[in-house]
This record gives structure tokens, C-alpha cells and sequence, in this order.
């Protein structure tokens, strides 16, 4: 059923190896390759067939939902519309990525739209993980969105990661926090060559006592370039911090935008914002403990986009 | 042994007249093996600058330094840390996303725990929730140092040179500080450069010397290197400024 281009991708963006325990739904080339349900998760296709509802009981615990998505057709462009929806006081792991392999010069493209519900104090750690190879020339596009929706005490942490590959990206994350809810985004981003990336990032802090936190890691190799806006909207007593850092290679390139509002009087916001090559004092540091100049470079990258 | 050779830095003149200034200027010594050195002396008399020179971190302008009978003068500091030369930083490198664990990996190519945490074990100044921090901005200035500290000792150098590693460090510690670089230096003969105003680390050195406008004005015994320190304590804008009476010299 998976072929070895499959198990590939499989294992890069969801770090499976075979078929996951637990609740999965793997979708090939815009259609359904393997789907499982659980006692306490249930998966289903929506209504008009663009995508999948995932719904988890009210109280789960300590279970995971692994949703891969898969490209190796050439000339298709997948779009897919996902609904979470987590009950209450229910703490799930959901796993999800894209992984295109371009064997041909014709163009492949996913674009996720994945919504969440999150129910009160329930707990949510999201992954995704996008990443495209092949020998082909055709330009890879992968264009995710996420929409998070947290009720009230609600936490989601969430790890996006696009590793490398994708030629284009426009990348779109909105969240809406009710009161005492937690947000934690970190965004790790890597390009090479000609690639270029755009990440759109509008946190709104509506309820009291509402946290967000949002870091980025940007990596631009080659001729890449990236543009990162961020904006964090309060409008009430709450707190919200933007980190967004940029390591420059080779001739690669960098806009970053952090933007707070501040609609509230307790309203708590910080930003902070760096663009540069990789530190001197570190490159140094590294060899003096006996990595080449190649190395410590490597193994800074390696820890920034960590 | 740690041979330096007529060693000089030079940087053109800050005033732009075309003329050069000797940072390090003409250098000759030799640190034996197995013993421990604290190099002193006013601040801007060019002690760090001698020590990044041997670690190959400032390029030598002229001279030679010759380690075990080796020339590394030209050598870049990857090959110096292979040949057994360990530095720890005054001011060191932090890193988003490095922990310290990774670092002393780096410095050992040692993954195992239960090794790592005896080397920890040995480090002694770094309690073990040291060991997954990130070694960034978060820390203090007392964390990091030990941490340098313990990144260099981890090494196993043959040569370690200490810049200024008291600062940012409690009381409380220094006294465990220096008599850990003795250990050190009394189990694997690790030759021990320090580079330091601090009391403790001058009473503990077998050579004290004392460095001033680039020159080695002085090395021995620290009774003997006292009546120079307490010149070289005098301020030196005295002759320029109106005296002790003046109020508004706070120096």
C-alpha cells in the first residue's frame, strides 16, 4: 500500500516508519490511502468531500491523531480543508504534514487549511511538518493556513516546520484566544536557492487573562527570501510577546514586521526582532571546542531550527 | 610547553595618521609545563589580546608560538582546540537552541548521560538542571561562566587559558573555582593560563605576570609582583587631572 517514495515522506513530515497506533488518516495524491478511528477520536470525511472532520471526546487523554498528507502526482494541486474539533478537558497530539516528492518538471502544491476548535481547558499540542524532494524540476508549493479557536483555559502549542524543499510558500496562521487561554506558536522556517517564503501570522487576544507567545526561526540559504509579519491584538488585559530571529546566508534575504496593538489598558506586549548572519562570538566558540568553521556553522543552524 | 617568540599585534592608529600601535609588543616566554599562570595587569594593557593570540582567535602580526616544540602560529583555532589548547571566553557565545548538554558533547564527542553526568560530577560548580538549559540569553552571567568553564575543563586540553573566568561569579564559588583549575591542573598536569585581577586566583598561581602596555613587566612570586601592583594601582589620569580634591573625578 505505501510505496518506498511513501514511506520517505511518511517518515520526514510524521516520523512514521509503518501504519501509527492510535487514530490516522493519510491521504495520497487527494484521495484517501488509510484511514483508523479510536474509541475517542473519530475522523470523517466533511460534506462536500474537501477535507476531514476529527472530533475528540470531551475528557481524552494522552492520545494522538497522525493526518500526513502525501504528493508524488505530478501536476496536482491538492487543497484540503480540515476541521479539529477537541472537547473539553480532552489533551491530544496532533500530528500532521505534507511531504511532496516532484519526480517531473510539472508543477505539485498542497495548501492545508486547518481549523481549530479547542474546548475549555483543553490541551492541544499540534506538529506539522512540510518538506519536498525529487529530482524534478516543477515547482513545489505548499500554502498551509491554521485557524485556532481556544475556548475559555484552552492551551494549544503548536510546532510548524517547513524543512526544505518548497519553492513557494504562503504560509497563514490566525488564532483567537478566549479568556485565560494559552497560545504557543514557534514557526521554523528553512529556504535555499531561488525559494522564497511568506509567513502571515494575526493573534487576537479577546479574553482576560489570555497569553500568547510567538517565535519564529528563519533560515535563508542561497538567493531565498523570506518575509515574516506577525501581529498581536489585545483586547484585554492579557499578555503577548512576538520573537522572531533571522539568520542570513550566502545572498539570502529578510523582511520581518512584528506589529502589537494594544486595544486594552492592561494589555501586556513585548517584540523582539533580530536579522543577521550567524554570530561571530559563536562560530568561535564552537571551533574552539574543535568543530571546523563548516561544522560550528552547521551546528548552529542545527540548533536554531531545532 | 608554550613558547612565544618575539610576538607582536599591531593595529593601525585609531587616529588615522597612518602610524601603528603594538597591542602585544615583542613578547618572549615560555610556560612550562604543569603550571598555573595568572596574567594581571591595568585593563587595556593587552592581556586578553595575548591570550586570544595563542588560542589563534587575533592573528599574530609577528613572531612564532610554538606548542610541545610544534610551530602553531599559523594554525586556525579548530586546529589548536585538536592540538590541546581549551579557551574559555570572558564574555561567552550564547546560543538559541544549543543546550549545554550539545556543548559539551562538542567539546568531548562524548552522547552517553551517564558519562556526561560525570564529568559534571568532576566540573562539581554546575548542579545537573545545568545540563538541558539552553545556554542563551536566559541565563545569568554567574550560569554561563560556569558553564565555560566546565565546556573548557570537559575538553581535557593540555593547555587551558582562563579569561577573567571570575566574572559574574558569587563569592561563595570562586574559592571552589580556583581550587577545581588546581585539581585539574595536579591530575592531568594541564598546563593553566588565567587571566585575572582576583586575589584568590594571584595566590593560587605558581607564576604571577603582570602585563603593561603589551610588555611582560614583571613574573615570579606574587610577594614579589606586589610593590608593581600597587603602583600600577595608582590612577593613572593623576597627572593630567587636579588631584584627589578635584570633585569631579570619581576614578
Amino acid at each position: 500500500m505505501l510505496d518506498a517514495i511513501d514511506k520517505t515522506l511518511l517518515k520526514t513530515v510524521a516520523e512514521l516508519e509503518e501504519l501509527p497506533k492510535g487514530a490516522y488518516n493519510i491521504r495520497k495524491n487527494g484521495k484517501l490511502l488509510s484511514r483508523h478511528v479510536s474509541a475517542n477520536i473519530n475522523i470523517e470525511t466533511n460534506a462536500d468531500e474537501t477535507g476531514i472532520i476529527v472530533k475528540i471526546k470531551p475528557g481524552t487523554k494522552n492520545e494522538s491523531v497522525h493526518i500526513p498528507v502525501i504528493l508524488s502526482q505530478a501536476g496536482l494541486y491538492d487543497v484540503v480543508y480540515n476541521a479539529f474539533i477537541v472537547g473539553d478537558d480532552a489533551e491530544v497530539t496532533i500530528i500532521a504534514g505534507c511531504g511532496i516528492h516532484c519526480g517531473s518538471s510539472e508543477p505539485e502544491g498542497h495548501a492545508g487549511i486547518h481549523e481549530f476548535k479547542v474546548g475549555k481547558n483543553a490541551k492541544v499540542t499540534y506538529v506539522e511538518k512540510h518538506y519536498a524532494s525529487g529530482e524534478g524540476a516543477g515547482r513545489r508549493t505548499l500554502n498551509p493556513t491554521t485557524r485556532v479557536f481556544l475556548a475559555e483555559g484552552a492551551h494549544a502549542q503548536m510546532e510548524l516546520t517547513q524543512i526544505g524543499g518548497v519553492d513557494e510558500a504562503n504560509r497563514i496562521n490566525e488564532a483567537v484566544l478566549g479568556p485565560d487561554s494559552l497560545l504557543l506558536i514557534t514557526e521554523r522556517v528553512l529556504t535555499d536557492g531561488e525559494q522564497t517564503a511568506v509567513s502571515t501570522n494575526n493573534i487576537v487576544l479577546k479574553g482576560a487573562g489570555s497569553r500568547a507567545n510567538m517565535i519564529s526561526r528563519s533560515v535563508m540559504k542561497g538567493n531565498s527570501k523570506q518575509i515574516f509579519y506577525a501581529t498581536i491584538d489585545a483586547q484585554n488585559k492579557c499578555y503577548g510577546h512576538i520573537e522572531c530571529d533571522a539568520i542570513i546566508m550566502d545572498n539570502g534575504t529578510n523582511e520581518t514586521m512584528p506589529s502589537l496593538k494594544a486595544g486594552h489598558p492592561d494589555a501586556e506586549l513585548t517584540h523582539e526582532a533580530s536579522i543577521g548572519k550567524i554570530a561571530n562570538d559563536q562560530l568561535t566558540k564552537l571551533m574552539s571546542l574543535g568543530l571546523t568553521y563548516d561544522q560550528a556553522v552547521n551546528r548552529i543552524i542545527q540548533g536554531f531550527l531545532k | 610547553m608554550l613558547e612565544l617568540n618575539k610576538v607582536y599585534f599591531t593595529v593601525s592608529d585609531s587616529e588615522g595618521s597612518g602610524g601603528v600601535r603594538n597591542i602585544i609588543d615583542g613578547i618572549d616566554f615560555t610556560f612550562d609545563d604543569g603550571k598555573f599562570y595568572v596574567i594581571t595587569g591595568p585593563n587595556g594593557s593587552g592581556k586578553t589580546t595575548l591570550a586570544k593570540l595563542i588560542m589563534g582567535i587575533n592573528p599574530l602580526s609577528s613572531g612564532d608560538i610554538l606548542f610541545n616544540g610544534r610551530n602553531i602560529s599559523t594554525l586556525s583555532i579548530t586546529e589548536r582546540a585538536k592540538a590541546g589548547i581549551a579557551y574559555s571566553f570572558q564574555q561567552p557565545a550564547r546560543f538559541k537552541g544549543i543546550t549545554f548538554r550539545d556543548l559539551l558533547t562538542v567539546a568531548t564527542g562524548i552522547e552517553d548521560e551517564s558519562k556526561l553526568l560525570e564529568i559534571l560530577g568532576r566540573v562539581g560548580i554546575c548542579p545537573l538542571s545545568f545540563l538541558d538549559k539552553e545556554v542563551d540569553a536566559r541565563l545569568s552571567g554567574g550560569e554561563i561562566k560556569k558553564i565555560e568553564l566546565a565546556t573548557t575543563i570537559a575538553a581535557n586540553p593540555k593547555l587551558a587559558i582562563y579569561d577573567e573566568p571570575d566574572t559574574g561569579i558569587d563569592l561563595w564559588t570562586i574559592g571552589p573555582m580556583v581550587s577545581l583549575l588546581k585539581k585539574e591542573l595536579a591530575e592531568n598536569c594541564t598546563t593553566t593560563i588565567v587571566v585575572s585581577h582576583n586575589k584568590a586566583f594571584l595566590e593560587a598561581a605558581d607564576v604571577v605576570m603582570i602585563i603593561h602596555s603589551g610588555k611582560i613587566v614583571y613574573n615570579g612570586s606574587l610577594e614579589g609582583a606586589m610593590p608593581l601592583l600597587d603602583d600600577l594601582s595608582v590612577c593613572t589620569y593623576r597627572d593630567s587631572c587636579e588631584g584627589d580634591r578635584d570633585a569631579g573625578c570619581y576614578r
